[in-house]
């Protein structure tokens, strides 16, 4: 709650509103904020969780079936995250956004690791096997683009291809699966569904930046993205399928996913 | 891309002026950023959620920044966990709203 009250000023030196944009990068973009930030959500939670005593993952052979792919295919998309993010620490404009990446690349290993756990405690023996046999081809066409991207050392295509695009359905996806999931499950994805909120808003905001200092590139990433949206359109659909969304509550979501990009100019 | 600052139409609304209320935060057991800023922010809970004076809600990661001071029009504040800066606006409703500022 917020109090209405007499301030004593108590705030003002610490009001994160009254520090300098530069300031304000300089802290957020640092591994000491991460450091102090996950605490907050992980400590106490082995492999994502706290929830002890019985998993109440789903018995049906059929929903244990459908939470396995789901998972599957959240493990490929991480795995792109991953290898996208370290790889582009190699051409990052500046060392804030360096520090970043790093940051990323420790949330994107994290969230492969508890979902591999997750899978474990499903049942599912060989996960590297499983995550093969069960990715969605469209995803793994994205990750390929995504990789291709990388290696191009193409800066503002590769953050926008991962962290506004594939960040942004990620974090749409997750939070409607989290409300409709066993409780382990959920937990573990609530606090990746944080790291993606700094993932996502790094993205948006170094893209954006860079959008106003060179419009030029504007017609570049319209192409990168008229190629990757049938891909990742086809992702989105089938998991909000996996995971027993509504079809009448679909539309809201696609559209929640798409802020970002609309937000960017990009709303063709 | 829209520009925040060029979008607002200040006629459209007449903006209270005078001393500001000043708000005690407390901790809403936010845990997203450092202890330092937790109060600072809060979980929004959907749209039936109702915002103080002093919030106003991140459009990026639809988290609630909440400031010491009430909060008017033309204002800059800083979503930590998503990393951006945000000017406020009234919205079409009247409501106050947080723009990104890119620039």
């Amino acid at each position: 709650m917020t109090t209405e009250g007499r301030s004593s000023g108590a705030g003002s030196f610490e009001e994160p509103h009254a520090l300098g944009h530069d300031q304000f990068l300089d802290e957020v973009h640092s591994f000491e904020f991460w450091f102090q930030a996950v605490e907050g959500y992980l400590s106490g939670r082995p492999y994502g969780h706290s929830v002890g005593g019985d998993d109440d993952a789903p018995e049906s052979d059929s929903a244990r079936d459908a939470l396995i792919t789901t998972l599957c295919n959240y493990c490929i998309g991480e795995t792109a995250a991953l290898e996208a993010s370290s790889g582009m620490i190699g051409f990052a404009p500046n060392r804030h956004a360096k520090i970043f990446l790093a940051t990323q690349v420790v949330d994107e290993a994290r969230h492969l690791e508890v979902l591999m756990r997750r899978l474990a405690d499903l049942g599912v023996k060989d996960a590297e096997t499983e995550i093969e046999r069960r990715a969605n081809p469209a995803l793994r066409h994205f990750k390929k683009r995504l990789l291709q991207l990388v290696d191009g050392k193409d800066w503002e295509a590769a953050v926008f291809a991962q962290n506004v695009i594939l960040e942004a359905m990620e974090f749409t996806v997750f939070q409607a699966h989290a409300e409709r999931t066993d409780p382990i499950t959920r937990e573990v994805l609530e606090g990746i569904i944080k790291d993606e909120r700094r993932h996502m808003g790094f993205g948006e905001n170094d893209l954006g930046r860079r959008l106003i200092a060179a419009p030029h590139i504007r017609a570049r990433l319209a192409e990168v993205r008229r190629e990757l949206d049938p891909l990742v359109l086809d992702t989105f659909e089938h998991t909000l399928e996996q995971v027993g969304v509504p079809m009448d509550q679909r539309p809201e979501l696609g559209r929640r996913y798409l802020a970002s990009v609309t937000r960017l100019g990009f709303d063709e | 891309m829209s520009d925040p600052l060029t979008e607002f139409l200040p006629g459209e609304a007449r903006e209270p002026a005078g001393p500001r209320q000043r708000f005690v935060l407390d901790d809403s057991g936010f845990d997203e950023v450092p202890k330092k800023y937790r109060r600072f922010y809060r979980k929004w809970d959907g749209p039936a959620d109702v915002l103080a004076s002093n919030e106003v809600l991140c459009p990026v990661c639809k988290v609630v920044i909440r400031s010491t001071r009430e909060l008017r029009v033309g204002d800059r504040v800083y979503c930590m966990p998503c990393m951006s800066r945000l000017i406020v606006m009234r919205g079409a409703g009247g409501r106050l709203e947080a723009r990104v500022a890119y620039g």
